[in-house]
């Protein structure tokens, strides 16, 4: 590996990182969309010229078209997982909370709520 | 203590999923010393809130099971509730803890003053019956939390712990499973509060070993300890 390909690797990993810790900016979610339609009008234009992906694979001095292709589809499909993994983490604590609530509000409206009972409290 | 009741400022969190076969005697055994236990039922398809009832608990039911954190966490906002709460004692429901080690934990956080006391089967008698996969999952465990929250245990996923008010109502966990274990390090470290391990005694027997954690599962606790670490804390 040259050192090149080293630097552009830490630099995938470091965008990603960075992405996702600012994940919940309006900005970073704006982005996000921009780039997936962006990721889209490629796709669009490369089925129209195949040979647009080999200029670009010229271009970034990666060799064949279907290489390049192939990093950012691994670019992508990092981002997604990523993206899905937090996205559960996030409905998943949402939802521990509502359901947490329930339970406890039906905890203290059957039992009262907890604490010391007074001597005219009927039992638990 | 609360008036002339002995450990009347102490709440017992007892976390129960599919335990009926055991639980109702690990409630008794508890009530026979502390006066306040809630038993948060995850979900359980079994009797399991039921037998906690009438053994004497506080039944706090989930509709759904989500998880030994989200229950630790249900079980810490109900007992916070009562403003005469000053100690939650977190206790498992499989009868692995001793209610003897949860007594002199309270009474050392008490005259210690320590927000975060976390029991530990490595401090005292060596323990006995303990698979040896658990042994290497639990003292490589130690090396990680120690990397990723600075905070030295022996024997972070104890499960009879107890948390000072102040302390726990400073909690928020996120993690359902059992990750929670490395996010309570992760709100000592933070809060600067003091902690501290306590050597207590494990009851190994067919049926603990059976519904215990299994060793690669840490797998899956590290895996979302390291990412959330990584990538979890922007907003």
């Amino acid at each position: 590996m040259t050192p090149i390909k080293g630097l552009l690797i830490a630099a995938i990993l470091a965008v990603l990182v960075w992405a996702f810790r600012h994940r919940s900016r309006v900005g970073m979610r704006a982005g996000i969309k921009l780039a997936a339609v962006a990721l889209a009008g490629v796709g669009v234009a490369a089925v129209a010229d195949p040979g647009l992906t080999q200029d670009l694979a010229n271009l970034v001095g990666v060799t064949r078209g279907t290489d390049l292709m192939l990093y950012v589809l691994v670019v992508v499909f990092a981002f997604t997982q990523a993206g899905t993994y937090f996205r559960f983490r996030e409905l998943e604590v949402r939802f521990a909370k509502a359901v947490r609530a329930q339970a406890i509000s039906q905890a203290v409206e059957r039992d009262g709520p907890p604490g010391p009972r007074l001597a005219a409290d009927p039992p638990a | 203590m609360t008036g002339n009741v002995p450990y009347g400022d102490v709440w017992v969190i007892v976390r129960c999923y599919n335990e009926a076969e055991v639980v109702g005697s690990v409630i008794a055994e508890l009530k026979d010393s502390f006066p306040n236990v809630v038993g948060v039922d995850d979900g359980s398809s079994d009797r399991s809130g039921d037998v906690m009832r009438e053994a004497g608990a506080r039944v706090v039911c989930h509709s759904v099971n989500l998880g030994a954190g989200a229950a630790l966490q249900t079980g810490v906002e109900f007992a916070l509730i009562d403003p005469g709460a000053r100690y939650l004692v977190c206790f498992d429901a499989d009868g692995q803890h001793r209610v003897g080690d949860a007594v002199a934990m309270v009474d050392r956080a008490r005259s210690e003053g320590l927000d975060l006391l976390v029991g530990s089967r490595f401090l005292g008698t060596a323990p006995t019956g303990m698979p040896l996969s658990r042994k290497v999952v639990l003292r490589v465990g130690r090396v990680f939390e120690r990397l990723t929250t600075g905070v030295a245990l022996s024997d972070a996923h104890n499960g009879l712990r107890v948390f000072s008010r102040r302390f726990a109502s400073g909690l928020s966990l996120s993690s359902s499973d059992m990750a929670y274990a490395t996010e309570l390090l992760e709100a000592v470290a933070r809060s600067g509060f003091r902690y501290g391990e306590h050597p207590v005694e494990i009851r190994y027997n067919a049926y603990t070993l059976e519904k215990g954690e299994r060793s690669i599962n840490s797998v899956n606790i590290a895996f979302d300890v390291l990412v959330k670490a990584l990538l979890g804390r922007g907003r």
